[in-house]
């Protein structure tokens, strides 16, 4: 598990030698690239698909099942990627969940017992959501409340306003077919908008984190705060930005799944909580090293979804899915962190 | 010299040929030790002598590098090894004292001594009675179900020596204490020093870490001298004057006649003025700085000496704090010190691990990060300007690093220091501020960081540095502000400024 230390050669040289010219392109820095250690996801994603078929040569190795991979992640995905950024900053974001359901709620609310139109109805849904992230935002960083306890206690009292208003009945209607219902449905080929929503949204994701300053500076910011505060970085100003920028990501999934369900569920988010806190620690070991990225978190989904589906097909025990992501999961972070620890030997010199 | 034992007792803790190396840097080199019973030896060396990295070895934070070989009472000790710091023979008081300040006396002696019995559960009453047991011999006067952070630096201090003598019954052992004074104020450190002649006189040995000169003819029988990782002289205190013994620190290791560039500077504009600035330590200190000057802040630990770069380079306080800053090259207002709108200036803080590089990031990330925002259009950052500024600068401060992609902790100290230092000169603020520059960094990387500070002075970068490494101030300031007990006792200019004025400054015991 330690082949990607060899891209990060933890003595470097300190004597007389001038800078070495930059790394050819060798049988080590291959490995480091296309070793178990980088992109250990899609390894195992490969081995899956080849024992799935071997295991299910009927069921498994066809173009029906690999849409219904696609299209059944699509929501997890979308969930996943808005914890990418936050999480880069360090700052956990339980509410997103709930902020899924407030958003799907809101929108079935307000079409069925006001009459309002689709996309009035999706920007007041958006709004609420971005109310959550700034009230997130202001109990995690003015008030200076641990971000896992704030948030969940700000998702607990979303869950309760959406009681309140649903009587915990979900909201089913005529009025929730057609173009609503279009935004989650519709498929171009077999595979529906939303799987597409969630590469658009990895593209972006992965644009700011990689190509703006402001990705580096959240970079900067989780990994070590002081350090970054000291070199000019405004971390305050970075962990509400990412606050809100994971609600309103929650807030457009939550729209998503209720288009795909179509009616307002009072509790469609939170199977979500879970899954998608997995998928971005499990995604945060692929390519990047340990950093939380966007390409990473939407192979880990397709990693554990792939598996889960496989599993099902084969009628496998109902233990059998959760026992597989809870093996996967603590398998690749321990593997990970054994790299960490590798990699940053050398930290204690003085 | 070290091997022979100038006075005639036996040895209880006898340590040979031990070296420490870290990747880039020999911490220690070849170093003998004899500590004698019933004798106070005096371990003593200017910053990054090694002596912290020996009493981290004793401790067992650290292995030894191979060939090491250590004794108590003559029965051999793996060094290097935690199990060894829990050696009935070998106690420590490290320089944060290890205390859980939000737990009283009581629970702290008792985490590490064990809670009193009864079946199933404390016997508090008996926990009590045994801990103001323990704390009597030391004459600490304090409620012992308080907690600590009530309790003055003193008592403190007494609670951590009584917490690591617990259960050692003998008393023929050693005690190290790793600068027990530092945070103490003068008026208590008579009553710590009473402490240590009292464990004297019970037949036990103390190894006492120290930088204050005054103590050590005080108190010790003895002195180890470390510079630059070997031991430079051990010998009987009776025999030594403060000046010999203040010879035998500063050495030759940095050349004592090495200055860096000019010895006289600022004539120019005034760039940063502060006055009143009052922090923890810090009583009204009020500082004028020129373009092109390069200002020294000297102090003992505790004198305010740590904050004022903090204060000046515009870092939010943590306690309370006042004081107002004004930057004339950008605008003739004052800010309040707690303004969080006010201009930040480049700082290189002195603890590089945790406040200096991002262990994480690669050296080429961490050098452009206070820049980035120069690096871009739009919001997009464009990878090629990135590259040629990382190019430009690590050229500029020679950093050695197998390439600017590699994890910055894959550098030698001196190297990631000079990250830190070249991401403070790309934001080319025209002030820069450091604190302890040359922390952990071998002499090379010392002498090629006074003289890019000389060069960058030069050409008009005013500086404000703070050392408590009198050699660094003396290679590179053209003045230098002597700080004690929060405000500025003596300042030195030009010729002026050298080891010896600074250290019978700081070392009379007046801070």
């Amino acid at each position: 598990m330690t082949t990607d230390s060899t891209a990060h050669p933890t003595h470097a040289p300190t004597g007389g030698e001038p800078p070495a010219a930059a790394p050819e392109l060798t049988a080590r820095t291959l490995r480091a690239t296309f070793g178990f250690g980088n992109i250990g996801a899609i390894w195992v994603l490969l081995l899956q698909i080849v024992l799935f078929s071997v295991w299910l040569p009927d069921v498994f190795p066809t173009a029906a099942t690999a849409k219904q991979i696609l299209n059944s992640n699509a929501g997890i995905a979308l969930a996943a990627l808005a914890l990418v950024v936050p999480l880069t900053a360090r700052v956990f974001d339980l509410s997103f969940a709930y902020t899924m359901s407030l958003s799907g709620v809101t929108v079935a609310y307000l079409m069925v017992h006001t009459g309002m139109g689709l996309p009035a109805a999706i920007g007041i849904a958006l709004l609420a959501a971005l109310l959550v992230g700034v009230i997130n935002a202001i109990v995690v960083v003015v008030l200076g409340v641990e971000s896992l306890i704030g948030t969940l206690g700000t998702g607990s009292i979303i869950q309760a306003l959406i009681t309140f208003v649903t009587k915990d009945i979900s909201i089913t209607d005529d009025r929730l077919t057609g173009s609503f219902t279009s935004i989650g449905q519709t498929d171009v080929g077999g595979i529906v908008l939303p799987v597409f929503y969630a590469v658009l949204a990895a593209a972006a994701t992965w644009y700011v984190l990689e190509h703006t300053a402001t990705g580096r500076r959240l970079y900067a910011a989780g990994f070590n705060a002081d350090a970054a505060r000291l070199a000019g970085v405004r971390v305050e100003r970075l962990r509400f930005l990412s606050l809100i920028a994971s609600s309103l990501i929650a807030g457009f999934a939550g729209i998503v799944l209720a288009s795909n369900l179509g009616s307002g569920s009072p509790t469609a988010g939170t199977p979500y909580l879970l899954p998608a806190f997995a998928a971005v620690f499990l995604g945060a070991t692929q390519f990047k090293h340990g950093r939380f990225n966007a390409w990473g978190t939407l192979t880990a989904v397709l990693m554990l979804g792939t598996g889960l589906t496989g599993l099902a097909l084969g009628s496998a025990p109902p233990w059998a899915s959760n026992m597989f992501t809870g093996v996967v999961l603590i398998a690749a972070l321990a593997s990970s962190g054994v790299q960490r620890r590798t990699r940053l030997r050398g930290r204690r010199a003085p | 010299m070290a091997d022979q034992p100038v006075s005639s007792g036996i040895s209880v803790l006898r340590l040979r040929s031990l070296s420490k190396t870290f990747p880039g840097t020999r911490a220690l080199s070849d170093v003998s030790l004899d500590v004698h019973q019933g004798e106070v030896h005096a371990l003593m060396g200017q910053n990054g002598s090694g002596k912290s990295t020996l009493i981290k070895i004793l401790a067992g934070y650290y292995h030894a590098d191979h060939g090491a070989q250590a004794w108590l009472d003559d029965a051999p000790v793996a060094l290097g090894v935690v199990a060894a710091s829990r050696h009935d023979r070998l106690r420590f008081v490290h320089q944060d004292l290890g205390l859980i300040l939000e737990l009283s006396a009581m629970d702290n002696l008792a985490l590490l001594g064990g809670f009193a019995r009864r079946p199933g559960r404390i016997d508090w009453a008996q926990q009590r009675r045994t801990t103001e047991a323990m704390l009597s011999r030391f004459g600490a006067d304090i409620d012992v179900r308080r907690p600590l952070t009530e309790a003055t630096p003193v008592q403190r201090t007494i609670v951590a020596i009584a917490a690591a003598l617990a259960g050692w019954e003998g008393g023929r052992g050693v005690l190290v204490l790793d600068e027990p004074t530092a945070v103490l104020p003068h008026t208590e450190v008579e009553r710590l020093l009473q402490i240590v002649r009292e464990l004297r006189r019970s037949g036990s040995s103390v190894l006492y870490v120290s930088h204050r000169l005054d103590e050590i003819f005080q108190i010790a029988d003895r002195v180890t001298v470390l510079r630059d990782g070997s031991v430079a002289a051990t010998t009987e205190v009776a025999g030594l004057t403060r000046n010999s013994l203040a010879e035998l620190m500063v050495g030759s290791a940095v050349n004592a006649d090495y200055r860096a560039g000019s010895r006289t500077g600022g004539d120019g504009e005034v760039v940063l003025r502060g006055r009143g600035l009052r922090a923890r330590y810090l009583a009204g200190v009020d500082v004028e700085l020129r373009a092109g000057e390069v200002l020294g802040i000297a102090g003992l630990p505790g004198s305010g000496m740590e904050e004022l770069p903090h204060l000046l380079a515009g870092e939010a306080p943590d306690g309370p704090a006042a004081g107002e800053v004004q930057l004339p090259g950008s605008s003739a207002a004052w800010w309040s010190v707690g303004d969080t709108r006010r201009p930040r200036l480049p700082i290189v803080p002195a603890d590089r691990g945790r406040e200096g590089v991002i262990a994480e990031f690669t050296v080429a990330e961490n050098l452009s990060l206070s820049v980035l925002g120069k690096l871009g259009c739009r919001g997009r950052l464009l990878k090629a300007a990135e590259r040629e500024l990382v190019d430009t600068w690590t050229r500029r401060v020679q950093i050695k690093a197998a390439s600017t992609g590699a994890v910055v902790t894959s550098l030698s100290g001196g190297n990631q220091q000079k990250v830190v230092l070249a991401r403070c000169l790309a934001a080319q603020a025209g002030v820069l501020v450091l604190s302890e520059p040359t922390a952990g960094v071998d002499i090379g990387t010392r002498e090629a960081i006074y003289d890019l500070i000389a060069e960058q002075a030069a050409a008009g970068l005013a500086v404000v540095v703070s050392s408590t490494d009198a050699g660094d101030l003396v290679a590179m300031c053209h003045r230098v502000l002597v700080l004690g007990r929060g405000t500025v006792v003596a300042q030195l200019e030009g010729n002026d400024i050298s080891e010896r004025a600074m250290m019978s400054v700081l070392g009379t015991g007046e801070h």
